[in-house]
């Protein structure tokens, strides 16, 4: 087997400017963060992202400037907020936005995953999300007629998908702990083109098969490996850690403000040369450990 | 008995819990503070076998307190068992059987039905104020579940006449129109912090039932964008119980989290 292990910036390099990345993302649950300093980093552009509910990253990328288009389910953090440099500029029209409801985009995503031209659902009959968007979304007929229509999403294959996961293997074997797992991990990266994955730990392989039904990627479909302990800081990544509130808290403030928000991501995300020096920056891995405390309290 | 005092969250909170029946199957999303209390209340009372997958992802999980999150893993940690997402949870929620009652909160809602949490004004791609986006309502609202809303805001503001954009199938225009389209299911009740509100049976506009103890009929229908209806025997909303508000406040949400959904 080939050594899929290689550097954030090595990976980053199969994200290219106008690409469509598949994000792994859900309000706060795990992203993988390192991957997205770093393609903010290295200044990609025009990028299409594709999340189930978007979170922090989304505004980051947005603030950034690197995204011309988002398609998915929603765009939140929650309890912190509505992601305010993401809605500003899709408010001024500089980000636009294929809204699909959970079933749509899933159908959309699975559609690509197994070669069809699309994938149907009967959610959002009725909406006004079909009409706004002919391009992917058709209203037809049960062929066999039992008189019900359903909505035909056409299918989506992203460029690549990014996930952040606990361990990997160098065979590229990616394993997650017991957790809720999201669509963002158990179909976005069957339906892309490449899957970059980073990981907590990079273990042998004997470790991944002492737990084989951990696997939730096999290694033929991983192409890339990157080892990010606290790679999705600061999102959670339950059960190792959960999500840091007090930079949460410390984006959604300056993310009011377009200087405050830049400002931020220079400190943050474009200063730090490394993500070693990004974990330095918010408190080094000695203060992230009270995270740690914090997922198994 | 009727609590000496209460705020108007356990209200409401005492009020959603009477719409789950023991043996019902519900589930919560992001931010939901009303129907996760609510659903620990009819556990802890009139449902004790009310399944509970909380924030999609957690089977009938016995959270300690209500945290600040009711997605993340501190609500559904204790759990027994991890429903993965994209094959499980959403066959239960396709599949007629299970989880026929949904509750919704949108942005807008209007008076018949429809709710909106994609987007204000009437430019789509260049809105006033791009909401978060219809993420699992646009499917709940056309899938035949009978849809419960909530809202701690009843202002002329989110109870809106029509919504700027349907992210939510309600009764749609009215009348049979959703009928007519295939759809089963459909809003039921409307449980907000002024009163109670249905939808008249023929042309499926919003009515009012019941107004919360000290608030008026003439003071909801002023807190509402479009002309009400009120039924003919509008009563006040039955107040929680002393041991309802005790369950709240000491064993369900010590901590208050709950009142979040409550500051402007």
């Amino acid at each position: 087997m080939p050594d899929k292990v290689t550097s954030l910036a090595e990976a980053a390099a199969l994200v290219e400017d106008g690409a469509t990345v598949a994000l792994q993302s859900m309000a706060t649950f795990t992203a993988p963060m390192a991957m997205v300093r770093e393609l903010i980093r290295q200044g990609r552009r025009e990028l299409t992202l594709v999340c189930l509910v978007g979170g922090i990253p989304v505004d980051w990328l947005a603030a950034a400037g690197c995204l011309s288009r988002f398609v998915g389910a929603a765009v939140s953090m929650e309890q912190f907020g509505l992601c305010n440099q993401y809605r500003k500029a899709v408010e001024r029209g500089e980000i636009a936005v294929e809204e699909l409801s959970e079933t749509a985009l899933l159908a959309r995503l699975g559609a690509g995953a197994r070669g069809l031209p699309f994938g149907i659902t009967r959610g959002l009959l009725g909406t006004d999300l079909i009409d706004l968007q002919p391009d992917t979304l058709r209203v037809i007929d049960d062929p066999f007629g039992g008189g019900a229509s359903v909505v035909a999403c056409k299918a989506l294959i992203p460029d690549v998908a990014i996930v952040h996961a606990h361990r990997a293997d160098r065979d590229g074997n990616v394993q997650m702990d017991p957790t809720a797992l999201w669509p963002d991990i158990r179909v976005f990266p069957k339906a892309a083109r490449r899957v970059i994955a980073t990981v907590e730990e990079i273990v042998d392989g004997e470790r991944i098969r002492a737990e084989p039904d951990r696997v939730v990627l096999p290694s033929f479909a991983v192409d890339a490996v990157v080892h990010a302990p606290f790679g999705a800081h600061p999102t959670s990544c339950f059960p190792r850690y959960g999500y840091d509130s007090g930079l949460h808290l410390a984006w959604a403030k300056a993310a009011r403000d377009p200087e405050a928000a830049a400002a931020f991501l220079d400190r943050h995300v474009r200063g730090p040369a490394s993500h070693e020096e990004y974990l330095d920056g918010v408190g080094g891995v000695r203060a992230l450990s009270s995270l740690e405390r914090l997922a198994s309290a | 008995m009727s609590a000496p005092d209460y705020t108007v969250d356990e209200l409401m909170i005492a009020r959603v819990a009477q719409v789950f029946d023991d043996g019902d199957q519900v589930v919560n999303g992001m931010a939901s503070f009303v129907p996760v209390c609510a659903y620990m209340l009819a556990r802890r009372t009139h449902a004790p076998n009310l399944v509970w997958l909380a924030g999609a992802v957690g089977l009938d999980p016995r959270p300690q307190r209500v945290p600040a999150s009711t997605l993340e893993s501190d609500l559904w940690r204790d759990s027994a068992a991890y429903i993965e997402q994209y094959e499980d949870f959403w066959s239960y929620a396709l599949n007629g059987r299970w989880l026929t009652k949904f509750m919704v909160r949108g942005a807008q809602l209007d008076m018949h039905g429809n709710a909106n949490n994609s987007a204000v004004g009437p430019d789509y791609h260049r809105p006033k104020v791009r909401l978060p986006g219809t993420a699992g309502m646009g499917d709940m609202g056309s899938i035949g579940k009978r849809l419960f809303y909530w809202s701690s805001t009843h202002d002329p503001r989110t109870f809106v006449e029509r919504v700027d954009w349907i992210s939510c199938a309600g009764y749609l225009g009215g009348g049979d129109e959703r009928a007519r389209l295939g759809l089963e299911g459909g809003p039921e009740l409307v449980v907000t912090n002024l009163a109670v509100l249905d939808f008249e049976p023929e042309s499926k506009r919003m009515r009012l039932r019941t107004v919360h103890p000290g608030v008026t009929v003439e003071q909801v229908q002023e807190a509402t964008g479009f002309p009400l209806l009120v039924a003919e025997d509008v009563t006040e909303t039955e107040p929680p119980t002393a041991e309802q508000v005790r369950l709240i406040r000491e064993e369900i949400d010590p901590d208050g989290t709950r009142k979040a959904e409550f500051r402007g």
